[in-house]
């Protein structure tokens, strides 16, 4: 048998409507959001149950037919699409119920549901799911625990690791696993939960997830701070978390960025060489304390500050971080977004080596990101009908990826890894971690997934 | 358009348009009853109410809207489309149709001479011009026949010229788009300046300083037309006017304004009309979740939508033109204020805000296959494929989530089609004559891409690629 017949199978046992094969269907999914890989999968199959899941992956795999996970398809990595024609994407969109549980402190959401629907559902309750990458609206639960994403409430709550108490993922061949329970302490044997979190479709399909909620903060205050040098901003961050601060946002923009924004969406922001804007959040009686000392740390290190709690002027305050990828899109046909984390102590000294490469090179390259964390996107902008911008462009993109190895940090905070950074994950790896990394990790694919079936050519497979 | 890509059921409502002036084909007659005896031939001062291809005959597209969801699975739309052409030969298809669904047809009739009455009270002067009403062809441009609309068009300018028409007042949302966006963009030296009802009203209203009363109390939900508040950008006169009738009381859907859902039209009730019942669903559980007795709109397609779903789902929800609830305030009488301090307050409400949600068009140099295959490129290729289109776009809500009929597919399958991928322009076509053109992605793409005009310059690209038979499967 092979792809053909597998996929009569498949549509006997799953239902024809599933099945999708026809050309103006499948040339839909041939891209993600990285727009730079482009392959057409021959068959896509919506899943609307475990049972659909449980059919393809018994079939593909015995009939050695690669299968590639696909959500949303927002993943920035070319890590959503098939590097083969003889592929089958396997769309969870449809499946996407969601139950709050908040006597147990747990939302179960299946893989399809987005983020933000997550999010939404909890905040009926008076809870929320922290995790925000800037994707929530379209993202979906499976793909943002494949990609283990972040967002921007990072700097506190972290990624999508950090609040998964249990999975169901299904095998190649079909098996079912069920990893974790959904209590608060639970523990016994390895935690093999972390191991399907992060691996970009590569290991099994997870259907769905118990996620932990949190309460929504008693109150929030915005603070925005400008600084003439770079640097000043850097330390500032730094500074804020030394302290013990712990903002649930806190954000860096360039002085590229802000230029951008005022140019490209007609918008009035200060322009400075640098923009940090933090939301502090606490109770009600201690929330202002707890800005005023922010403010005055970031006023110790030359910046100028305002902050509000006022919802229309927190939007105002925001602005220009919110604006920061429509702007560049507006403005560049072509982007690369980069996407490196360093150890906060190493921000300023990430932040000067990045000023330097964008001399050197003469192109443009905004900076903003997540950096109460360490996670930086320089956003590479060139004009892809131009060669030489491509080549510049391309040549810093991996510039950019070493220098986050050299500093100690990794070379993807959040977007992962996919088919754009195999070749500075190797690098990061061997640097890093050493050889004997990559072999225990090839066994624990080739183990469970002996045929190589699930999304092949992404990470390290 | 024979031997096309474009469907039957397409061809039969553009030759409609041009030929006989309504989308159904039933005649002058038919299109101008109406207004016998209620206004004047020809403009008056430069100013005509134009009744537009859809109102007059709506009616019929409600009945045959109706019977088609009875004939599903034995009929559909394009097999129906067959029959009309042979019953007009057979001398049976105007009787035939009066007979059936006239009484259905009145409703919308009477919002006419109800919208006719309400301007003329407020003091509005305008004629009509009756069998010489040029057909403003805009599904044509909906359907992306964009060559023949910019050769009808540019034959409308013409003719209003001729007939001397200076301005145009008219009850129908998408005549005005056509008249407002598209025609600047067509025919050169465009000067005909078109206004929808609620935009005069409004601002005589505020002008004189009118106060209305009802007889009764009510409580009304409005449904924002996706061309009257996105496309247009007018939102605040419908909330003016209903705020001066003492009686109603307004609630808001979840989505309003600029924000506002899809019904289910824009073309999509007459192509693929399962397809648009089901994306009006959404918006029909919204406007009854509202708890209001009526409902309230200002676009035909959207009340035929609303009418039959409110119907289909048993809600016994009515719904009426927002011009008949003005007019049943003002058979009580108008009261019009004395001149007070409100004056300064009432002299501010002549100039409403015009939201502008929506992006720039795209601009190609012609309407030559190249001259599109170039624009749709540069456009289609600016797309990051972040999907922030898709979230809201109706189809992809009513399909559960199928990327192909989406906002964001459809422009990755243009993508496709102009750069050579193995997909049919005729199937392709079928993908983008999904979309009811609600506008929802255009507002919501974070690069700026006009996706809705996009899709209507595809469907162009697709139907003159397909007719000189390029690429496979022509
Ligand atoms: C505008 C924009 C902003 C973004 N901002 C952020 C941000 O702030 N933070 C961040 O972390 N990321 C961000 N991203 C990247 C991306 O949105 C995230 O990686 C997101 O989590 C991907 O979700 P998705 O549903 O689109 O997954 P997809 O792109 O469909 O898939 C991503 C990967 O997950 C796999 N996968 C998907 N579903 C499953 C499943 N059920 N089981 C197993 N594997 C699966 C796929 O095979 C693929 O390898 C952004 C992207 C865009 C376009
Ligand atoms: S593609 Fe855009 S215009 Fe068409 S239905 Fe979807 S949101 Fe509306
Ligand atoms: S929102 Fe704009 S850029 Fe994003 S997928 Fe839609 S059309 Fe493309």
């Amino acid at each position: 048998m092979g792809f053909p017949e597998a996929l009569s199978e498949i549509s006997k046992r799953v239902g024809k409507s599933k099945v999708l094969t026809d050309p103006e269907d499948v040339y839909a999914y041939s891209l993600d959001a990285s727009t730079e890989y482009r392959r057409a999968p021959g068959a896509v199959v919506r899943a609307s149950s475990d049972e659909d899941v449980r059919v393809v992956l018994e079939v593909a795999d015995r009939e050695r037919v690669p299968v590639v996970p696909r959500g949303s398809g927002t993943s920035l990595t070319g890590a959503s699409v098939p590097i083969s024609p003889d592929s089958i994407v396997l769309d969870l969109t449809p499946m996407r119920r969601i139950q709050v549980n908040v006597d147990d402190g747990y939302v179960m959401a299946e893989a399809g549901a987005t983020v933000l629907e997550v999010d939404r559902a909890c905040r009926e309750h008076g809870f929320f799911f922290p995790p925000d990458p800037a994707s929530s609206r379209v993202a979906t639960v499976g793909g943002a625990l494949a990609e283990n994403a972040g967002g921007l409430r990072g700097a506190k709550f972290g990624v999508m690791k950090n609040w998964v108490l249990a999975m169901e993922v299904y095998l190649p061949g079909g098996r079912r696993l069920r990893i974790g329970e959904p209590v608060y302490k639970w523990r016994w044997g390895p935690d093999l939960l972390s191991l399907f979190i992060g691996s970009e479709g590569t290991l099994g399909v997870i259907t769905r997830a118990w996620l932990k909620i949190y309460p929504l903060p008693e109150k929030v205050v915005r603070i925005m701070g400008t600084f003439d040098r770079l640097e000043d901003a850097g330390r500032a961050i730094s500074q804020i978390r030394r302290r013990g601060h712990v903002p649930m946002m806190l954000e860096l923009l360039d002085r590229e960025t802000i230029e951008i924004v005022n140019e490209v969406l007609g918008y009035d922001v200060e322009l400075a060489e640098a923009m940090v804007v933090a939301d502090v959040d606490g109770p009600r009686e201690a929330v202002w304390r707890m800005a005023r000392e922010v403010e005055e740390v970031m006023r110790e290190s030359g910046g100028r500050t305002r902050a509000s709690d006022d919802p229309e002027e927190m939007q105002q305050l925001y602005q220009a971080r919110q604006g920061a990828y429509a702007a560049v899109t507006r403005a560049y046909p072509g982007v690369l977004l980069e996407d490196i984390t360093v150890p906060l102590s190493k921000l300023m000294v990430a932040l000067r080596e990045l000023e330097n490469l964008r001399r050197e090179y003469g192109m443009r390259m905004p900076v903003f990101g997540h950096a109460g964390d360490g996670n930086l996107h320089p956003t590479i902008c060139f004009d892809p009908k131009d060669e030489d911008q491509l080549r510049k462009a391309r040549e810093m993109f991996i510039r950019i990826g070493r220098l986050a190895i050299e500093l100690g940090g990794a070379i993807s905070g959040e977007h992962g890894i996919g088919l754009a950074k195999k070749e500075l994950f190797l690098e990061e790896i061997k640097a890093i971690r050493g050889e004997g990394y990559l072999e225990v990790v090839r066994e624990i694919k080739r183990m469970l997934d002996p045929n190589g079936i699930m999304n092949p050519g992404k990470l390290w497979f | 358009m024979r031997g096309t890509a474009v469907p039957e059921i397409v061809r039969f409502a553009a030759e409609n348009t041009t030929q006989t002036g309504d989308i159904l084909g039933l005649g002058t007659e038919q299109r101008v009853r109406w207004a016998k005896g209620l206004l004047p031939r020809g403009p008056v001062n430069g100013t005509v109410f134009y009744s537009g291809e859809m109102y007059p005959v709506m009616g019929y597209a409600e009945g045959a809207f109706r019977m088609l969801k009875r004939l599903e699975g034995f009929m559909d739309v394009n097999s129906l489309a067959r029959v009309g052409p042979l019953m007009r030969k057979l001398g049976i298809y105007r009787v035939g149709a009066r007979a059936l669904w006239g009484g259905l047809n009145e409703k919308y009739q009477r919002a006419l001479r109800d919208a006719v009455y309400v301007l003329r009270k407020l003091g509005v002067e305008m004629g009509y011009l009756f069998e010489d009403e040029p057909p403003s062809g805009v599904a044509l441009h909906t359907y992306g026949l964009l060559r023949e609309f910019k050769e009808h068009a540019e034959w409308v300018s013409r003719r209003l010229e001729e007939l001397g028409v200076r301005r145009i007042i008219t009850l129908d949302p998408i005549v005005a788009t056509a008249f407002r966006l598209y025609y600047p963009e067509f025919v050169k030296d465009w000067r005909v300046e078109a206004l929808h009802f609620v935009e005069i009203v409004a601002r005589e209203m505020a002008r004189q300083g009118v106060r209305l009363r009802l007889s009764r109390r009510v409580r009304v939900t409005y449904h924002d037309p996706c061309y009257l508040a996105r496309t247009l950008g007018v939102v605040d006169e419908v909330r003016f006017i209903l705020g001066r009738i003492e009686g109603v009381e307004l609630v808001e859907p979840p989505r309003h304004g600029v924000n506002t859902g899809c019904s289910g039209d824009g073309g999509l009730e007459l192509t693929q009309p399962p397809l648009a019942r089901k994306v009006s669903y959404e918006r029909i559980e919204e406007l009854s979740g509202t708890g209001a007795e009526r409902v309230l709109t200002s676009c035909p397609a959207c009340i035929m939508m609303l009418r039959t779903g409110f119907d289909s789902m048993n809600l016994g929800l009515g719904v009426d033109d927002l011009a008949s609830l003005v007019a049943e305030a003002m058979r009580n009488g108008v009261e019009r204020e004395v001149e007070t301090d409100a004056g300064e307050e009432r002299r501010e409400k002549l100039f409403f805000k015009r939201y502008r949600v929506l992006p720039r068009s795209p601009e190609p140099k012609s309407l030559e296959l190249d001259d599109l295959a170039e624009m749709l490129l540069w456009e289609t290729d600016k797309c990051k494929k972040c999907g922030f289109c898709n979230v809201e776009c109706p189809t992809y809500r009513a399909l559960d989530r199928l990327e192909s009929r989406s906002a964001r597919g459809r422009m990755t399958l243009i993508n496709s089609l102009v750069r050579g991928d193995p997909v049919r322009p005729r199937a392709v076509l079928d993908r983008l004559y999904s979309c009811v053109l609600c506008g929802q992605c255009s507002q919501s793409c974070p690069v700026g891409l006009h996706v809705q005009e996009l899709i209507v310059y595809g469907r162009a690209y697709a139907i003159y690629s397909g007719r000189a038979g390029v690429g496979p499967g022509a």
